[in-house]
């Protein structure tokens, strides 16, 4: 207590209200500031770690499309895929093992669903896997499966990050990298179906360039021994069933069934696929190629 | 034999798991319906101080305290069922709820109520957040475990809640010859507008409620201005 407040006349002001009478103009201090100071730095932690994971999800999601885009370049169903595909598989998947170890500290226990949000990049990185597993093994990937790699992505990715700037890691809590304590990003089961909704969509594309530049349906391996070897036609056919069984999600009805009608018109349009080939493929020569490709392969080839 | 496309074990995995969310969201459905009516009587006994004299208001807000005392029991409940399922999975159903109830709350104890014996209640007491997890013995502000809480963000549209409120009351108060209350909530709500500058916002819901206290702040100040003009303040709340 330095002094008193005087008004007017000189006489000491009595200071019983709960903030001075002559207000700055600039920061009013009062009452509720020191209330609303402790809640700002809540807000704050919350918005900054926000801001991050999106940063992260947004650079993951684009690292993501990418992998789809050079698995489109895929023409068969095979358990080795072409050596530069993978191998700029394998690159972006570093890149977002990274990615996903930076901010797997943000999203633990509860924070892991209140950012669930930001973390829309799982979905698209589900949607890559998935599409990576069909590709190479003609199967939907389960999700625990499906878990363990990305949980191993985000391991490696602190791995990494450690051997290559061992004291330049951003977050103390990666300090103690007891291997198997890492914290990991957990794949919620939205995250899953969500994918795998993408999944079907991604697949009628393969479908389509495949059947159009191989003259064949896309399908498994036939030293798998059965006569007919199972084509994409039939697994678009059993995805689209598995989708129409489940339950209804009461969570967000708007946005399943959006996806639900996206992913009938893809099989719809894999099955008319299949019914040409059946009706017309047969009338084709072995070797004969449709007009999409006409390009590189000139007309005379007849 | 290939394996088939679809491991019939991850349909089966996924139906129950979407069929046991659905009971979840029923279940919680009921308690928050429950939560709902609590709130609604209570924010209808509270509407009341618009047509009561601050003589009167005792009686008025034992009431009040009454139907939170049913609110309190019902988020006990939310809160023990919420608490076994991930909190950020289902909080959407219940932050208006919740918000609301914490507006019956500020505003009961703002007006007096409230009161305990260490503390008696008094006008202008602003409940903090802490205050408020007391009140309904949860946790508020939860970071290192998944259970139930009140969040920051619920408590502070909570709080701009009954900022609309108190604008209103304060030109009632003066129709009800209160003249030294509309003076009282002028200053409060000037005081809680210059809190909330303090905080940094982003555009989101937050934002868009805060942006909306300048009106009430526009609003008592005109009351106070009007009161002014006719010599109508009371010399002690002139004072402060």
């Amino acid at each position: 207590m330095s002094g008193f407040k005087r008004d007017r006349q000189g006489n000491a002001k009595k200071f019983d209200g709960p903030k001075p009478a002559p207000k700055p103009k600039s920061i009013v201090r009062n009452a509720c500031t020191p209330l609303f100071e402790h809640l700002r730095d809540e807000l704050d932690e919350h918005h900054d770690r926000r801001d991050r994971i999106g940063k992260a999800s947004r650079d993951i999601t684009a690292l993501s499309k990418k992998i789809i885009f050079s698995l489109q370049r895929v023409r068969k169903i095979d358990d080795e895929l072409p050596q530069e595909i993978q191998a700029d598989i394998d690159l972006r998947l570093a890149e977002i093992a990274k990615l996903l170890a930076s901010i797997a500290p943000e999203v633990q226990n509860i924070n892991r669903l209140r950012y669930a949000r930001s973390l829309v990049c799982l979905e698209e990185l589900v949607e890559a896997l998935t599409f990576a597993h069909y590709v190479k093994t003609q199967t939907l990937i389960d999700h625990d499966e499906l878990s363990r790699i990305v949980e191993d992505l985000a391991r490696q990715g602190a791995a990494s990050e450690d051997v290559a700037m061992p004291d330049a890691s951003e977050d103390a809590a990666q300090k103690p990298s007891q291997a198997a304590e890492l914290p990991t990003v957990s794949i919620t089961d939205d995250d899953y179906l969500y994918g795998v909704f993408d999944l079907t969509g991604e697949m009628m594309r393969f479908a389509t360039t495949a059947s159009a530049l191989t003259g064949k349906m896309a399908s498994g391996d036939s030293a798998a021994a059965d006569d007919a070897p199972r084509t994409i036609v039939e697994d678009m056919h059993d995805l689209g069933s598995f989708f129409e069984m489940l339950p209804l999600r009461s969570g967000n009805r708007v946005a399943w069934e959006k996806k639900l009608e996206v992913m009938r018109q893809s099989v719809h349009k894999v099955e008319k696929l299949g019914y040409d080939r059946v009706v017309r493929g047969s009338e084709r020569p072995a070797g004969w190629v449709p007009d999409l490709s006409s390009t590189d392969q000139p007309e005379g080839l007849e | 034999m290939a394996p088939p496309m679809i491991d019939p074990a991850l349909f089966d995995q996924l139906k129950t798991k979407i069929e046991e969310d659905t009971s979840v969201r029923k279940e919680l459905d009921q308690i928050i319906d429950e939560l709902n009516q609590h709130v609604a009587y209570t924010q209808g006994v509270l509407s009341r101080i618009h047509s009561t004299p601050r003589s009167k208001y005792p009686v008025l807000l034992g009431q009040v305290e009454e139907g939170i005392k049913k609110e309190v029991a019902t988020v006990g409940k939310l809160s023990e069922f919420a608490s076994k399922y991930p909190y950020y999975k289902y909080n959407y159903k219940w932050t208006r709820m919740i918000q609301d109830a914490i507006s019956t709350v500020l505003l009961c104890a703002w007006l007096g109520g409230m009161g305990s014996e260490s503390q008696p209640g008094e006008v202008c007491r602003l409940l903090t957040l802490d205050d408020i997890g007391a009140l309904f013995s949860v946790p508020i502000n939860l970071k290192d475990r998944d259970a139930f809480h009140i969040t920051v963000e619920e408590y502070l549209l909570g709080l701009i809640n009954i900022i609309d409120e108190l604008s209103r009351l304060a030109m009632n108060s003066v129709t009800l010859g209160d003249n030294e209350l509309a003076v009282q909530i002028s200053s409060f709500i000037k005081d809680l507008h210059a809190g909330f500058q303090v905080l940094n916002l982003k555009n989101d819901i937050l934002r868009k409620r805060v942006d909306s206290i300048k009106y009430a702040v526009k609003k008592v100040e005109d009351v106070v201005y009007d009161l002014s003009l006719r010599n109508l303040i009371p010399a002690k709340a002139a004072s402060e």
